[in-house]
């Protein structure tokens, strides 16, 4: 098709496309360069050197020559291009114009791109005599990256997805066959309201980064292998390692506060696949962190060291197969939908499994692996059980994960856990217990050999005094209820006792050291602030009509978790007195305002008051909401709130005719023939019929003789008010006037509209305004207690990372 | 024999234990006549049945919803799920529901939508003030 189209812009694709096969061929040359580099002697020709690291510059600019074009379309709304059609539109602010980005699985592959040049450039510039062999991995990993990003055809298969391909060459539709398309795709499809969230322009970046930075510690222990400089790779590759650790962890936790803030499942960690798919590289490289401490003071463990930093990289390239290609289906709610990539991703992984295995193989008998056995009581002993739990640990996460995989592969049938968080927590806790455990005793052991009097002693004061206090936990924070909670709470303490006692030791010397102790006590704290809040986590929103609350732990099997709040009209929740005052639109945002107060019940005293707005972005024409809470944060609890269900609001016409009168906003009146002293009923109340005034004055008309003007006293009472009006009966020149009475507040009308003297009756008519529909909201409340303990914990865990990677990045001597 | 040889033995044996033990947790994916016949809990697939009458109305129950699916077999069956009703049900192109069977109605604990969201979905919509022609 030749046709010419209007208004397109086709100059920021073309070069962005032309970027994304630079990207491709630099990293490529760059990769195969550095091999040569590596492998030929250094000392008499540099000249791959040189070559590679040209190529290697040349690939960070078209890096960044793909982000400025990806951007410039999305910026510059040019929905011909279907990325920005799908991922953007108009009203974008713009800074979530950036989170359109990572919407998209190209954007993301970008991401992972940008953050691989960028520590790229740092090996570069730091890794000295790991250079060539290092970045040979890098780039091999960049190539594959980009690769994704070609979307070209080649024998039929395209091999790639692009983010410049144009919207008509994306999909058929009628429309495209008209030369002016454009002027009639008016906007784009928007960014998914999940994502417009700050933490959602934070949070992919940091966990992208920690993705992208386990590819170092993968390259040095392949360069170690390559090069056979076995005893030499660990000590610069740690604090690389612990920097993947603490950014990747930095990223998780981001996430978990994400879903906490924004989405609506009601917690911050739900074992969804894709959670799941983050924390699994994390486990086995902390695990691979463990051992490469072990080898670098004792010597042993070699194996187990290289084989957990390989195999954490492995695992990022399955956990990025897993939510890319679709195989989770109907597992995961929020994975990316398939691009067709599986077989590509595929490849990705199993050349990266294929080089680590080959060279573990090939290298196998030069391995410095010891003969001798490790002394029980040794820290390096227990570095390495600890590792290999939190292995275990890992081993049944992936297993539980992969039951799409395990069913595409075999065959089968088999559906995930009926509970999956159940499950999850049942078989994780004791493997939580374990490791706490370990990581609070081992702090009393030293490398190859510890005086087990000595050892013993400490120990057992620990464990002593923990108990008191673990005591006092549990009974304040009501967490008795399961054996393993008291459990894990008591050794969670035991942790941070024995961590403490080394971070005061430390803090006497140097801080420099306080590094482990530091992420020990935030992991356990971490930990405590879980299962605290996920065990005594309370919905205080239950339904009181339907039947009792039960057993607290059969939650699943007993929702009665949602009410109806009618607007001003407050409902008891727990101690709150809970009052729905209206809603209010910005943007595409309707937030519903939610007021909580603790009234005392004797004096009426309003002890605490705040206000909540939960909102939802509703969307009249696809007749959905998407609902986001929000929470009220207290140092020991939060309360957590968000709406299930609200009333659509249609989109509303105001529409003016002219020669409407104003009865026409009542409805049809209910017309009485009274005497005076009857009470009448109608829907909201009753009137009674006081007395007859005459002789009355009528504002503006001049009463004449003859004349008859009379009014009808009423007494109305209605929704507990009182009010009196006096509608007129006018006879002037024998025409009947008569001029009705409005009570606007409460939506009423009289009229006194005749006589009728053989009968001695008055008629009475009564206008009522239609009921107004009773604006409701259906909503969820939740209590978190101590859940500031989960995110305190995270903080210093990550705090704790940092300060590890000073020390050992002094220790390597940069 | 070595000691670490001796843990790293039973390693393997508790993760190979570990993972036989966590495939037995699993459940099945089934249809309305196997779940009517198993009365246990397992995962139907299927497709919501929008001719069907759908119920949820807050005013009178906030933790009531009804629907009727039709399964991957092509039978349909009254669902009843113990909450509100899931934002965007009604565009869902695949639900998975979890729960068991109780006198010919489907009791659901959980509902899985796979919804063709807007945000995914590759349709063109078209809101020019000229409709465009269908030529």
């Amino acid at each position: 098709m030749n046709a010419q189209f209007l208004g397109e812009h086709l100059l920021p694709g073309k070069l962005g496309q032309f970027f994304v096969i630079l990207s491709f061929g630099s990293a490529l040359l760059s990769a195969i360069s550095y091999y040569f580099a590596t492998i030929k002697d250094k000392s008499t020709d540099n000249s791959w050197q040189a070559i590679a690291r040209i190529a290697f510059i040349i690939n960070i600019l078209a890096v960044l020559g793909i982000g400025i074009c990806l951007f410039y379309i999305i910026y510059n709304h040019l929905f011909e291009y279907h990325y920005a059609w799908s991922h953007s539109s108009k009203t974008l602010p713009v800074y979530y114009i950036i989170s359109c980005f990572w919407e998209g699985q190209e954007g993301s592959f970008w991401l992972w791109m940008f953050w691989q040049s960028v520590l790229g450039s740092v090996l570069l510039w730091k890794a000295k005599s790991w250079e060539n062999a290092v970045i040979t991995t890098v780039m091999l990993s960049q190539t594959f990256l980009a690769s994704m990003l070609i979307g070209v055809e080649i024998w039929g298969t395209r091999i790639g997805s692009s983010p410049f391909i144009l919207l008509r060459q994306a999909m058929e539709a009628p429309i495209f066959s008209r030369p002016d398309y454009l002027s009639l795709i008016q906007d784009g499809n928007g960014l998914n309201p999940l994502l417009q969230n700050y933490w959602m322009v934070i949070h992919p970046p940091t966990l992208f980064l920690g993705f992208a930075s386990m590819i170092i510690p993968f390259s040095f222990a392949i360069a170690g292998l390559w090069q056979k400089r076995y005893n030499e790779w660990v000590k610069p590759a740690l604090p690389w390692a612990l920097f993947a650790v603490m950014v990747l962890g930095a990223g998780i936790i981001m996430g978990s506060f994400w879903a906490y803030e924004a989405l609506n499942f009601g917690g911050f960690w739900a074992w969804d696949p894709v959670e799941n798919a983050s924390i699994i590289p994390w486990l086995t490289l902390i695990a691979a962190v463990h051992v490469m401490l072990a080898y670098r003071n004792s010597g042993h463990a070699y194996f187990t060291a290289t084989f957990l930093v390989l195999i954490s990289f492995v695992l990022v390239l399955y956990a990025s197969f897993l939510t890319r290609s679709g195989i989770l289906g109907d597992t995961s709610v929020h994975a990316f939908t398939s691009l067709g990539m599986s077989w590509h991703l595929l490849i990705f992984l199993f050349t990266f499994l294929f080089i680590a295995t080959l060279l573990l193989v090939s290298r196998w008998k030069g391995l410095p692996i010891t003969k001798k056995d490790e002394e029980t009581y040794s820290r390096e002993f227990w570095l390495f059980i600890g590792a290999l739990v939190l292995t275990v640990a890992c081993i049944q996460i992936i297993a539980t994960t992969s039951i799409p995989v395990f069913n595409t592969v075999f065959g089968t049938k088999m559906a995930p856990p009926i509970n999956i968080i159940q499950h999850y927590n049942k078989w994780q806790a004791p493997f939580a217990l374990v490791v706490m455990i370990i990581s609070g005793f081992t702090q009393f052991l030293k490398y190859k050999r510890s005086n087990p009097k000595q050892f013993w002693v400490r120990m057992l004061a620990i464990a002593a005094v923990a108990i008191p206090l673990a005591a006092g936990i549990i009974y304040f924070t009501q967490v008795y209820t399961q054996l393993i909670f008291i459990l894990l709470i008591y050794s969670a303490i035991l942790s941070i006792l024995a961590n403490g006692q080394i971070l005061i030791e430390a803090f006497k010397g140097k801080w420099k050291l306080a590094g482990s102790s530091v992420a020990h006590i935030g992991f356990a704290l971490l930990l405590v602030g879980s299962l605290i809040a996920a065990a005594t986590n309370k919905v205080i929103s239950v339904n009181r009509t339907g039947i009792g609350f039960g057993d607290e732990f059969a939650k699943s099997n007993n929702p009665k978790e949602n009410v109806i709040l009618y607007q001003h009209e407050p409902i008891t929740m727990d101690r709150y007195t809970v009052t729905y005052l209206g809603d209010s639109v910005v943007g595409a945002n309707t937030f519903y305002h939610v007021k909580y107060q603790i009234i005392d019940k004797k004096t009426g005293v309003v002890k605490e008051n705040f206000d909540l707005y939960p909102n939802a972005q509703q969307n009249a024409k696809m007749r959905q909401i998407i609902a986001s809470p929000d929470t009220r944060h207290y140092l020991l609890h939060d309360i957590y709130t968000h709406v299930s269900s609200v009333p659509l609001k249609e989109p509303t016409e105001h529409e003016h005719h002219e020669g409407h009168s104003e009865d026409e906003q009542y409805q049809k009146p209910v017309i009485r023939l009274v005497s005076i002293g009857d009470t009448v009923h109608f829907r909201d109340g009753f009137v009674h019929v006081k007395e007859i005034k005459r002789g009355i004055t009528v504002q503006n008309i001049p009463i004449a003789k003859g004349d008859v003007a009379i009014s009808l006293a009423l007494d109305v009472k209605t929704k507990g008010k009182n009010y009196r009006v006096e509608p007129i009966y006018l006879l002037k020149k024998n025409q009947v006037f008569d001029f009705g009475k409005t009570i606007d507040e409460a939506g009423l009308k009289f009229r006194f509209s005749n006589i009728y003297p053989d009968k001695n009756k008055l008629e009475l008519m009564i206008y009522q305004k239609p009921q107004a529909a009773k604006n409701w909201i259906v909503m969820k409340a939740i209590i978190f207690p101590y859940i500031n303990l989960f995110w305190i914990g995270g903080i210093l865990m990550v705090i704790g990372f940092l300060i590890s990677i000073f020390r050992r990045n002094k220790e390597v001597g940069l | 024999m070595k000691k670490t040889a001796i843990i790293g033995i039973s390693v393997i044996a508790i993760a190979i234990a570990v993972i036989i033990c966590t495939y037995t947790d699993s459940s099945t994916y089934g249809s309305f006549a196997e779940a009517k016949s198993s009365q246990t809990e397992l995962h139907v697939v299927g497709k919501l049945n929008k001719e069907r009458v759908m119920v949820y109305d807050p005013r009178k129950d906030a933790n009531y919803f009804s629907f009727y699916m039709t399964d991957n077999k092509g039978l349909a069956c009254k669902v009843i799920f113990n909450g509100a009703k899931p934002q965007d049900f009604e565009r869902s192109e695949q639900i998975v529901l979890t729960g068991k069977m109780i006198d010919d109605e489907f009791h659901a604990s959980k509902i899985l939508m796979k919804c063709p969201s807007k945000y995914t979905k590759d349709q063109v919509e078209i809101t020019g003030n000229n409709p465009s022609t269908k030529s």
